[in-house]
């Protein structure tokens, strides 16, 4: 929602000025991050804090060299990937049936995984996953990361879907649409946006979630986050080597984010919802 | 149950939402896969954890059933009240700031301007960032000898902070870098909900001769209120299972200051052994996040 | 390792893997009666925290695949999450993991009751498994004893580490100030420090609820004092007990840098490593990282905690070991890595590396000698170990079956004492009331 013809000119400025002092807040302790990236491990605690030093890339040279990250940061892919699309099959739909239907239940029902606290799951999903064969596997991570990121999907959505016209539903109703169609043909592409940042939201969660892979994964599947906790330890702790990890690690989320940020804007121009 | 008022209030077709479906049950079956999915993977764990709940369980040890000597064991744990209390000021503070800001930074994010997508892209990066990076970073700068916070605080003439070595401000610490991390997040609701609101009460509050202040309080604030339910129900189920900030830079401490029902539930299960009681403080925390969450669903119903 | 030594420590390395070479073509070649390819092609799953002895070992694995043909996959995790997955692995009786490294000192008792370490003295004794110069008896006796369990061999040592205090001479040199000899003048000399330099923390060490115990351990025991009494009460309340409490607390409340109740290694680390302290109390795992700080090899001492009254000196030790599980299924290929990574020639080669070893006979090899010798501050941090592993006790909290959360209310209640909330009384009171009821617990499983 544009204020369009009611803005006036100077206040514009007054934004951009806000708009700035907000990035800094959020950019300052990431730039310190990137900055500690590139020191040597002994100066990332010096005091006064250097603001100029001269930048290294060994950290994220030995990244490379004593950690896989190729292969944690494809594992990281799949089991994210896996899990936002089975997320967006599994939530999409239900969140339109919900937000149709006027009832609360299921979507109140599909939260109730979220709200248990993470290590509950760990010893009885064990033996269960033992059972089953799956530890280890791509699979249970895909299954497991999907009960994070589909009720967060159905949650994202419903705003959205409630916030479609009813007659055109009903129209489409009573020309004899299923309620597959109506969802597939007419909701669908109406709540695109909704859906981007639902796929971007449930991708980074997944991205970033540890407890699942930690007791879950194998020595083929282990995730990039649960790697990313090695460089902390008695004796051990690389500050360089885990901040140049935290950087490698936070840039897949952010490009895919700046990818599907296009969809978001071109959803804004549409205006087909306003009718 | 029973009929919801979901979606817009107030506006144009008002009448709808109230009536009985008249097609009730067809897209019913669009639900099924997500409920099966959920059931499914959900029902074990649960029923696992209660009977856990119900013994006396250690590592390594057979169970003895001890029906509800846990649940009467925690009534009397003082650990236990002064975590659900800082559970909950934890909760309050954190969400009354991330919604304010987030509003806030949502209805910014929402104008349409020059460098919007990068902008957009910088303010999502805190919520990219995996929890253990973020509280490694945040716990050498704002230590209180190492660190550039102090540093800062000096520079502006400021006394030196304890930071979250104080018993009495970790808390307040731990829920601005939780507000840090997440407010980007909130913001991206919002902004789609802003997206979703109609251009006529707008129009209609300016011709009327209403500020921009006016608008935003009569006109935005309460067509976005269901938008900002689910910003804070989503915020909800894990605010109130904080764990990862504190875990890697307090562990709970100073002492027991900012040990959350999460912390204290792990500490006794996997540092402790004690998975029984384990069980019991995580069934008690689970039935806590239940009933906030139906209090804010039948906030965001009656709308 | 630091500078100087690299050349030099990198033809002793070649020097050392030339040597394990010809260790494994000589007991061949010597008729050794154990056959290294029994197991060839097998796959045994190792669960391994991410410490400095698994990153040395695992970097030279190609030996041990060339020598047995046996596969290893190597889950490393910083330890307290490799923890979290051991104990559920090892709860739900899998044999996902053959073996896993184990802090006997913390769990060993726990997971000796539920049977989880196999008894490795069988393996030992079998000559068809075991090489002759394995010597089991050259392990220090003491981190032996910490590895049994009800006559039961759980676990071979891998490291000593124990606390050691670092000290800043120069820094002592320009205060004039001479180097403590005994435990009560730490208060004095920290006072002392503070005046002559007002921005140089006069003592630091763990304030950290949990991960105090260590430290303190030594404080209690160098005063003469001991978790429990010979009636199996808490002791805390003894007089050497308020003793130690006192002095603990005292020194860290008055003395020590602010925030101190949150550190723990890494920030006592730094905080030294960048020269803002004078002495620091901390593990000897720490001296690698220190010493890569510039200008900490050449200005700092490393001791042991100065002794008590009487010159009473316990200090604290304890040392990580390599267990089997007891539900593997691959015995035999798994005792091969676990001998093959504590072998003297490894041990050599992981000295080299800053590993401590817990085998008398490495520390008197003369490369690991010729190491020490280049740089005098690793002669004496060698020297603690020694003493170390001769007078130490492994005693890091009440020894019990629930030492973490014997752990977490000592350091509960020294924390409250280090904040000014309660006094020496009230906290040895609380102190051991709980412990006692802990102990009732426990006895009740």
């Amino acid at each position: 929602m544009s204020l369009g013809p009611f803005t006036r000119e100077r206040s514009q400025l007054g934004i951009y000025v806000q708009y700035a002092v907000v990035c800094l807040f959020i950019l300052a302790p990431i730039l310190w991050m990137v900055e500690a990236s590139f020191k040597a491990p002994t100066a990332v605690t010096a005091y006064p804090p250097h603001l100029l030093f001269s930048p290294t890339l060994e950290n994220y040279a030995t990244l490379f060299e004593t950690t896989p990250f190729g292969q944690y940061a494809l594992n990281s892919l799949i089991v994210a990937g896996g899990s936002t699309l089975l997320g967006l099959l599994l939530g999409v739909p239900a969140a339109f049936a919900v937000s149709y239907e006027a009832i609360t239940w299921p979507a109140t029902l599909t939260l109730a995984a979220r709200m248990a606290p993470g290590t509950l799951f760990l010893l009885p999903w064990y033996i269960l996953f033992t059972a089953l064969g799956l530890v280890g596997s791509h699979t249970v991570l895909v299954i497991t990361h999907t009960v994070i990121t589909m009720p967060l999907i159905l949650w994202v959505m419903l705003p959205y879907f409630d916030g479609l016209p009813r007659d055109i539903l009903e129209a489409a109703r009573i020309d004899g649409c299923s309620p597959f169609h109506m969802f597939w043909r007419i909701a669908v592409p109406l709540v695109k946006p909704g859906i981007v940042v639902a796929t971007i939201l449930a991708f980074v969660f997944s991205w970033n979630y540890f407890l699942f892979a930690l007791v879950l994964s194998g020595f083929d599947s282990k995730t990039l986050i649960v790697a990313a906790f090695n460089f902390v330890g008695e004796g051990a702790t690389n500050w360089g080597a885990l901040m140049a990890a935290a950087v490698l690690i936070a840039l897949p989320p952010l490009a895919l984010s700046l990818l599907v940020q296009r969809w978001l804007v071109s959803g804004l121009t549409a205006g087909a919802v306003k009718g | 149950m029973g009929t919801m008022a979901f979606g817009r209030s107030g506006a144009s077709t008002a009448g709808w939402t109230r009536r009985r479906a008249r097609f009730a049950g067809t897209a019913h079956w669009l639900l099924v896969p997500a409920l099966a999915f959920t059931l499914a993977l959900v029902v074990f764990p649960f029923g696992y954890t209660f009977w856990l709940s119900l013994n006396d369980y250690q590592f390594g040890h057979s169970a003895r059933f001890n029906f509800g000597e846990n649940y009467a064991a925690l009534l009397h744990d003082a650990v236990f009240w002064q975590g659900l209390g800082t559970t909950f000021f934890l909760y309050f503070l954190s969400l009354a700031l991330q919604l304010v800001l987030g509003t806030y930074v949502g209805l910014l994010l929402n104008r349409r301007l020059y460098g919007q997508t990068l902008a957009r892209t910088i303010l999502m990066s805190p919520f990219m960032m995996p929890s253990v990076v973020i509280g490694m970073m945040w716990l050498v700068i704002l230590d209180p000898s190492l660190g550039a916070a102090n540093y800062i605080l000096g520079l502006l003439g400021l006394p030196p902070s304890q930071w979250l070595a104080s018993p009495g401000l970790v808390v307040p610490v731990i829920a601005l870098i939780d507000t840090w991390q997440w407010t980007p997040f909130v913001a991206l609701i919002i902004v789609g909900g802003l997206q979703a609101l109609p251009i006529e009460p707008f129009e209609a509050a300016f011709i009327d001769g209403a500020t921009r202040w006016q608008a935003f309080r009569y006109v935005t604030l309460p067509m976005l209120r269901p938008t900002l339910l689910t910003a804070a129900i989503l915020r909800s189920v894990d605010l109130l299972r904080f764990f990862d900030i504190i875990y890697i830079t307090t562990q709970g401490g100073p002492g027991n200051a900012s040990t959350t029902l999460n912390i204290y539930a792990y500490r006794r299960g996997f540092e402790f052994f004690d998975i029984g009681y384990a069980s019991a403080i995580m069934i008690a925390l689970m039935a806590l996040v239940a009933i906030v969450v139906l209090a804010l669903m039948r906030l965001r119903r009656s709308l | 390792m630091t500078g100087t030594g690299r050349i030099g420590s990198a033809l002793l390395a070649a020097g050392i893997a030339l040597a394990v070479g010809s260790w494994c073509g000589a007991a061949r070649a010597a008729g050794d009666t154990v056959d290294w390819k029994r197991f060839n092609g097998q796959t045994i799953t190792f669960l391994s925290s991410n410490h400095p002895w698994a990153q040395a070992v695992l970097k030279r694995l190609d030996q041990f695949t060339e020598l047995t043909g046996i596969k290893l996959r190597v889950d490393t995790f910083q330890e307290a999450q490799m923890r979290d997955r051991l104990m559920t692995v090892l709860q739900s009786r899998s044999s996902d993991v053959d073996l896993f490294m184990s802090l006997k000192s913390r769990e060993g008792l726990l997971f000796a009751n539920a049977g989880w370490y196999a008894d490795l003295r069988p393996l030992v004794n079998d000559p068809k498994l075991t090489a002759s110069s394995y010597d089991l008896a050259d392990f220090s006796p003491a981190l032996l004893k910490a590895e049994e369990f009800k006559g039961k061999l759980a676990g071979i040592p891998l490291n000593i580490e124990g606390p050691v205090l670092y000290l800043r001479k120069d820094i002592f040199a320009r205060c004039k100030l001479a180097e403590p000899t005994a435990l009560a003048q730490l208060p004095d000399i920290a006072a002392k420090l503070k005046a002559c330099d007002p921005s140089i923390t006069p003592f630091v060490s763990r304030g950290a609820k949990g991960a105090l115990a260590y430290t303190f351990s030594n404080f209690l025991h160098n005063l003469g004092g001991d978790y429990f009494d010979a009636a199996g009460k808490s002791n805390l309340c003894s007089a050497p007990g308020k003793q130690a409490l006192q002095l603990y607390a005292d020194l860290l409340k008055n003395y020590g840098p602010p925030g101190v109740v949150n550190y723990s290694f890494l920030q006592i680390r730094e905080m030294y490593g960048q020269g803002r302290a004078a002495m620091a109390f901390e593990s000897s795992n720490e001296f690698g990282p220190i010493m890569q700080f510039p200008g900490r090899t050449k200005d700092s001492d490393v001791t042991l905690l100065p002794p008590g009254p009487g010159g009473v000196s316990r200090p604290t030790v304890i040392g990580w070991g390599i267990s089997m599980s007891a539900f593997s299924q691959d015995q035999g290929p798994t005792w091969y890595f676990i001998q093959w990574a504590t072998s003297p020639a490894m041990q050599t080669a992981l000295a080299l590396d800053g590993i401590a070893p817990p085998r008398v006979s490495i520390a008197n090899s003369a490369e690991y000698k010729a190491w020490l010798a280049a740089e005098p501050v690793r002669q004496e941090w060698s020297k603690s170990l020694d003493t170390m592993a001769r007078t130490g006790t492994s005693e890091v909290g009440p020894p019990m079956e629930q030492q973490p959360e014997a752990r977490d209310i000592l350091g509960d209640e020294l924390q409250q004492m280090i904040l000014g909330q309660v006094n020496a009384d009230q906290a040895c009171a609380a102190a051991d009331k709980q412990i006692d009821a802990l102990v009732v617990r426990e006895q009740h499983h």
